[in-house]
């Protein structure tokens, strides 16, 4: 059809169960070599470079846009292992997909090959580090020492140190945060496969009151993501107290373990 | 079929989704590809923070 685009999903190796609401939805498998790629044909009215950049900055549309592109991706998941596309990414001709597919065809099976009998999942940590504070006395040696110090002084040094204590609390739960996320964070490196460290997201994105202090990406070997998570479970349960918010969601996508990251000509 | 994070949770929140899908994943820029540049998400996310102010004072103000 005359002006029309087309927007790229993702890409199947074995034909995905394509559903009727997908198919309802305009969605197209299309062969290309030995893959399956999973497009929709779509308006220059909306998606043209212009027209998109414009697109992008109403939030409701971009929201209702990304919602949609993981959506069907997820679908497809459900059938076939799949190497998702970033959102947005949209090829101008038919023969520009095929001639994508067909320089890249080496780099998917590599793609595909690694992601075979592995999911990806996502942990994000986050701290309340007001609730920690009450716990710093026996989480930080030096902060006891000084407490101790303080029960010890006269009103007017008290204060003093009360005060140098304030301090000390910002810094020893910035270390401490720095510690759980860490380790949290190599314990699931050892039973993963592949990893990938996110920006952490401050409280204006997250949402949240808490602060994020883990933000990684596994890939975890099917047959081993019950075990994980079990373990997961059992780091969480070791805490003494509940300032930890332990968030792990999966299987996503594979979206952060693709490395085709290209400028085509 | 097997089940994912996405059939199950209906209530992803929107910054989950664009975490993933904004700069992840097959990316191509060039001449034979339209693409969305790198978005911010920190920039995106005071944005979306104003805009749900901005709605619920519309609510309050009984406009839509």
């Amino acid at each position: 059809m005359i002006n029309e685009l087309i927007y790229v999903y993702c890409i199947a190796v074995n034909p995905p169960g394509l559903i009727d609401e997908l198919k309802a939805r305009g969605l197209k498998s299309i062969e290309i070599g030995q893959f399956n790629v999973l497009i929709k044909n779509v308006p220059e009215i909306e998606f043209s470079e212009e027209n998109l950049k414009q697109n992008i900055a109403d939030l409701r549309w971009l929201e209702a846009n990304a919602r949609e592109h993981i959506n069907v991706i997820g679908m497809i998941m459900g059938y076939t292992s799949v190497i998702p596309f970033k959102f947005g990414t949209i090829f101008k001709t038919l023969e520009s997909l095929e001639k994508f597919i067909s320089v890249y065809s080496g780099s998917l099976l590599e793609n595909f090959e690694f992601i075979k009998g592995r999911e990806e999942w996502a942990v994000k940590i986050y701290c309340d580090r007001k609730a920690l504070s009450k716990h710093i006395d026996e989480l930080s040696e030096t902060a006891a020492a000084l407490e101790k110090q303080i029960m010890a002084s006269s009103p007017g040094k008290a204060f003093l140190l009360q005060r140098k204590k304030a301090d000390l609390i910002e810094n020893e739960l910035d270390r401490i945060c720095k510690e759980r996320g860490q380790s949290y964070f190599s314990e699931l490196a050892i039973l993963s496969e592949a990893n990938s460290l996110n920006n952490l997201l401050p409280k204006e994105v997250s949402g949240r009151d808490d602060t994020m202090i883990l933000n990684a990406s596994f890939l975890v070997n099917s047959d081993k993501v019950s075990h994980v998570k079990d373990i997961f479970i059992k780091l969480g349960s070791r805490e003494v107290n509940s300032s930890f918010h332990i968030e792990i969601t999966g299987p996503w996508p594979p979206f952060s373990f693709i490395s085709i990251n290209e400028k085509t000509q | 079929m097997n089940e994912n994070v996405i059939d199950r949770s209906r209530d992803i929140t929107i910054l989950e989704v664009l975490d993933r899908v904004l700069n992840k994943g097959v990316i191509l820029t060039g001449d034979i590809v339209i693409s969305v540049a790198d978005i911010d998400l920190i920039y995106l996310g005071v944005k979306l923070m104003l805009s749900s102010v901005e709605t619920m004072e519309k609510l309050k103000s009984g406009m839509h």
